[in-house]
């Protein structure tokens, strides 16, 4: 290995880096950039949900329970209707997300104790904001069966000792609000660094397509001192990201950065190397760009997204799923962030998921460099 | 490139020098095809070697064994003492080589892209500063040392990418099809850079569509269908041609070429401006008669006369026998 040979392709990258506009633009803008568009866009709080009362009942209870239900910023009344059919029209028409039914005889049954008759239909296509909706409504009704029940018993001349019969307090630690956005970021974070080896696997490919890697193979370079050349300018560049990005997030979106940011950055740089050694795999393999590209959302970005547990939680995948998500340097990374931003973890904690990113990415590159051959055809 | 004026009282071919490329029986198939089909080459040290032949013959395929980055199907061969099957990255060191599609960093300046090359190579930082000096003055690039790659000219480029090749000062040199789509000054710039090298007793192997630059080879290989079909100096490939040229300057050109069109014994006429080279089968017989048949139909001559074979007609009338050859009779 002559480290000569490893900083010539180093240095030469850097230049086409900082050289070249597109590529500037996808590995050191587009990760903020998309960062920025996917915070925004993807993990809005569910608020204002327009929601339909149709109250049988009539009674001051039922007006009471259906204001205090849409006080908030919650849920929104957008219409009091009076048949079922109105209900179906606006569902389909996409105008409300959920609908109340309060039926008759609403107040009669809290006022003896026999419950609260209450329907809530949702839009199944969005179910989100549906099982927001629902949520609330449950959290609210329990709300206001207590104080009937206090009433009650006031009524009753029971003052002494007075306690509510159903008192489940949910406390979120680390994100006390349970907003998806402070959950979301950390994780984003693993899939905006997918662009700097989506540029390694198209730098790659360029050189194949433009012959230059025919010239390239015509020297005495090592597979191994081209492809770690090919790399390291690649690191430093995701490294740039890995310090612009948690600074967007916590000064735009208020994520708190609880860890210890020597350490993120060290493991980041480790998820770099494996996820890098996984662009030269599409990059050895791919012989030209548009190639390249197809295979990296296939294999980067698309299980970036949906097998690292970002979106969805790996233990409720099936068991092979999660063998594969174990192979993916994203699901070992998005709980480094998570940790580090969250929880505020350190090594101590996180450095089994750091031995797994640096052993995925040496078999990536062994995996790279058996199958990059300094021969054509 | 050093100290030339001695260097030139070397007489044109280098036949005296030991054997720095060899192979014997040099195949390379893909799939079933053999793009190259058992080549014998043996090349002296300091030899200009063309190599020439229609598209698809085999040329880059034959120029990619040599450097190793093709694998030999069978066969073996040898460059400057290294084996070809086993010793390839020791081979290449020794040979710059110049792709066909040679692209240079254009993202890179001139210089920085001499730079690359030179840490590739492992050239020491003290003579890569003497080297650089010399080869861009040598390529008449030191005014544009500057300039990024993909803002010269494709003639530059060409030599840029020529310069590229001999920064670690090669024994062998390898270039395919170096000239092709460059305008016809560069090109006569590029081959008198070759002429310098091939002073220097630098081996070259060029392969090249152009038969002016055939000529310009100490030696000269032609290849058709994977096989070398003649290997030899150009006097002697000229001089092979089965018939003699006669050069006619008629008056009427397109009057002369209706009547030459019917007489026997010419085998073929091309045209250059307003003169016609008819290949004849001798020339002393033929031009009387084509002197007759032009006078009797009212077509002044300005001039006729035996002409020196060209290399182009010498390769066109092989090419086109082989052609007929394999037409004709089924293959074994």
């Amino acid at each position: 290995m002559s480290p000569r040979h490893v900083f010539a392709v180093v240095r030469k990258e850097i230049q086409h880096i900082l050289r070249d506009r597109s590529t500037f633009v996808l590995v050191l803008l587009a990760p903020t950039a998309m960062m920025l568009l996917m915070a925004y866009a993807l993990t809005v709080d569910i608020q204002h949900v327009p929601i339909a009362v149709l109250d049988y009942d009539r009674s001051p209870t039922s007006r009471n329970f259906v204001q205090q239900i849409t006080a908030g910023d919650d849920l929104d009344l957008y219409a009091q209707v009076s048949s079922m059919e109105e209900i179906e029209a606006l569902l389909m028409r996409g105008e409300i997300k959920a609908a109340l039914v309060l039926a008759p005889g609403f107040a009669r049954d809290i006022r003896s104790l026999r419950g609260m008759p209450l329907q809530i239909i949702i839009d199944g296509t969005e179910p989100q904001s549906g099982a927001f909706a629902v949520e609330h409504v449950g959290w609210r009704a329990e709300e206001f069966l207590n104080q009937a029940l206090s009433a009650q018993m006031g009524a009753l001349g029971v003052t002494q000792g007075i306690s509510q019969p159903i008192d489940l307090r949910v406390r979120a630690w680390y994100n006390p609000s349970l907003k998806p956005r402070v959950d979301m970021i950390p994780g984003l974070i693993s899939m905006m660094l997918g662009f700097p080896a989506l540029s390694v696997a198209l730098t790659l490919a360029h050189e194949r397509e433009h012959g230059t890697l025919e010239q390239l193979m015509a020297t005495p370079i090592r597979r191994t001192e081209l492809l770690l050349g090919k790399m390291i300018p690649y690191v430093l560049v995701g490294l740039v990201n890995v310090i612009l990005i948690p600074l967007l997030a916590m000064l735009l979106f208020r994520i708190p950065f609880n860890g210890n940011f020597i350490v993120f950055f060290l493991l980041s740089a480790v998820f770099l190397f494996a996820i890098l050694s996984m662009g030269l795999i599409i990059g050895v393999f791919m012989k030209t760009q548009p190639a390249a590209l197809a295979l990296s959302f296939l294999l980067i970005f698309f299980p970036g997204v949906f097998m690292t547990g970002i979106f969805f939680p790996i233990a409720s995948m099936p068991e092979v799923m999660r063998l594969e998500a174990l192979a993916l340097p994203g699901t070992h990374y998005a709980i480094i962030t998570r940790g580090v931003f969250l929880t505020g973890v350190g090594l101590d904690v996180l450095w089994p998921y750091g031995v797994m990113l640096a052993g995925l990415g040496v078999i990536f590159l062994a995996i790279a460099g058996l199958f990059f051959r300094k021969r054509l055809g | 490139m050093g100290d030339s004026q001695s260097e030139e009282l070397i007489p044109p071919v280098n036949s005296n020098e030991q054997i720095i490329i060899e192979t014997q029986g040099l195949t390379r198939a893909f799939d079933k095809t053999l793009a190259v089909d058992s080549l014998d080459l043996s090349i002296r040290r300091g030899e200009l070697f063309g190599l020439v032949g229609p598209d698809g013959a085999g040329k880059t395929t034959t120029l990619r064994l040599l450097t190793g980055l093709l694998k030999i199907t069978s066969g073996s061969g040898s460059l400057a003492g290294f084996d070809l099957a086993t010793q390839p990255e020791e081979i290449k060191r020794h040979i710059g080589y110049m792709a066909q599609e040679f692209s240079l960093y254009s993202e890179l300046t001139v210089l920085e892209n001499l730079r690359f090359f030179a840490e590739l190579f492992d050239v020491a930082v003290e003579d890569f500063a003497v080297r650089s000096e010399h080869l861009l003055e040598f390529a008449a690039l030191s005014p544009f040392r500057n300039r990024r790659a993909d803002h010269l000219s494709g003639g530059m480029q060409k030599k840029l990418a020529l310069a590229c090749t001999l920064i670690h000062k090669p024994e062998i040199l390898i270039l395919d099809e170096p000239t092709t789509g460059v305008d016809p000054i560069s090109r006569r710039e590029f081959w008198d850079i070759l002429a310098e090298l091939y002073d220097d007793k630098t081996t070259v192997i060029v392969s090249t569509p152009y038969m002016d630059e055939a000529d310009r080879c100490s030696r000269v290989g032609l290849m058709y269908e994977g096989r070398m079909v003649v290997c030899d100096t150009p006097e002697v490939i000229r001089s092979q041609l089965e018939g003699e040229v006669v050069h006619v300057r008629p008056e009427d050109w397109q009057a002369a070429r209706g009547v030459l069109g019917e007489l026997p014994g010419i085998l073929e006429t091309q045209s250059y401006g307003e003169s016609i080279h008819l290949l004849v089968d001798s020339a002393e017989v033929r031009i009387p008669e084509i002197e007759l048949a032009l006078k009797r139909n009212g077509v002044g001559v300005k001039e006729i006369r035996p002409a020196p074979p060209r290399m182009e007609e010498a390769f066109i009338s092989l090419i086109r026998g082989l052609a007929a050859h394999e037409d004709a009779p089924e293959k074994p």
